[in-house]
């Protein structure tokens, strides 16, 4: 009898402690999939940036692509990894959701979320140091504005840089949200 | 009552003996001790990364912050000068390196709690929410700063943007040693979230 009262307080005090943790994994989820909207916009906006400026000469045409400087390509690169990895990471998520006591999972998720925010926050930051260069310029190494000529090419480059900074907030969320699971009893 | 359905609480103490051979309690009193040693192994290595970690972005900061240069040539009117300064991204990593080397000496009091109470959630929880947040600040100032390089080292035709390290070699090389310094704490600050991590599991 008083093993069966033991076994029904322990039954009673786990219940609460399983619907937060639920409660943490389903606010993972959910951030999981903001997280894949905003770099997968980043990637989209990035990589179809076209403008042909509407004077030419004979011999040269004035067009800005996103490819004609390699650290876009890599931005848009980085953005596309990461966003075809929270994809892929969704189902993990929802067996979290399903199954709270998951130890093991739950941690290789949060190290490639690690990485994956590691790769994110590169990319953005070295588009936002050319961005920056684009908008500014650099006298002192003779470094041109570009975007007194290219207006929107410019305005669609800083505006892509939003969704990737907001996913990289969305990121370090969701790894506290998966340490603060794998901390509960 | 005694054979019934209780079995480790109305046992006799004849008994009792026989049920610590089945030892349905001693693994719960084993368990705190053995894990606890794991936990402290997880925390002392946490902390020798961190110290790496601060030397590295203390390293990065003054490469950077010492990378002036002159030209030995000069007109009548200006020198040729180059330095951290001349490049706003420049000064952002110099701040912001500093700002995590401060950070990694400020938490290496609660590395320290975490070896000595192997247990505790909350200062690990608290450590791998601070690195996270430095991981991205060491990352952003270190992927800006690596693209600045690139194209001093590379220049950009399409944009007609000149390679400036052809003239300033030093300064080019002093750069390009603080962005590796960087990336290397990056690396680090990695290795840091994930132990925090796994140091976490309940056991």
């Amino acid at each position: 009898m008083k093993a069966g009262a033991a076994l029904d307080v322990g039954g009673a005090s786990k219940m609460p402690t399983t619907g937060i943790s639920r409660g943490v994994s389903a606010l993972g989820f959910i951030l999981r999939v903001l997280a894949f909207i905003c770099t997968l916009g980043s990637a989209i906006a990035m990589g179809t940036t076209n403008e042909t400026l509407p004077f030419f000469t004979r011999f040269i045409r004035f067009r800005a692509e996103y490819d004609d400087l390699p650290t876009f390509t890599f931005f848009v690169a980085a953005n596309g990894v990461v966003s075809g990895y929270l994809i892929l990471s969704l189902p993990f998520s929802i067996f979290h959701i399903m199954r709270s006591a998951a130890q093991n999972s739950r941690i290789v998720l949060v190290i490639f979320d690690t990485i994956m925010l590691a790769l994110l926050t590169a990319g953005a930051s070295a588009s936002a140091a050319i961005v920056y260069l684009a908008h500014k310029g650099n006298t002192k190494t003779n470094w041109f504005a570009i975007c007194q000529q290219f207006n929107s090419f410019c305005k669609r480059i800083s505006g892509s840089l939003i969704g990737s900074f907001g996913g990289i907030l969305l990121f370090i969320l969701i790894i506290l949200l998966a340490a603060i699971a794998l901390s509960r009893r | 009552m005694k054979s019934g359905d209780s079995t480790t609480i109305n046992v006799p103490p004849e008994s009792s003996a026989v049920s610590k051979g089945k030892a349905p309690l001693l693994p719960v009193a084993a368990g705190p001790a053995s894990s606890g040693g794991w936990k402290k192994g997880i925390a002392i290595f946490d902390f020798i990364l961190r110290l790496f970690a601060m030397v590295a972005a203390l390293a990065a900061a003054a490469a950077m912050g010492t990378s002036d240069e002159t030209l030995p040539l000069f007109t009548q009117f200006f020198q040729f000068q180059a330095s951290y300064d001349d490049l706003p991204t420049f000064q952002f990593f110099v701040i912001a390196m500093a700002l995590v080397a401060g950070y990694l000496l400020l938490s290496l009091p609660f590395s320290i709690v975490t070896i000595v109470r192997p247990f505790a959630a909350g200062p690990r929880i608290l450590l791998l929410v601070l690195d996270t947040v430095a991981l991205t600040l060491t990352t952003a100032a270190g992927g800006a700063a690596a693209a600045i390089v690139y194209l001093a080292h590379n220049g950009n035709s399409n944009t007609n943007w000149m390679a400036i390290c052809q003239q300033y070699g030093d300064f080019c090389q002093k750069v390009s040693g603080a962005v590796v310094g960087s990336l290397i704490a990056a690396m680090l600050f990695v290795f840091l979230v994930v132990l925090s991590a796994m140091a976490l599991r309940r056991i």
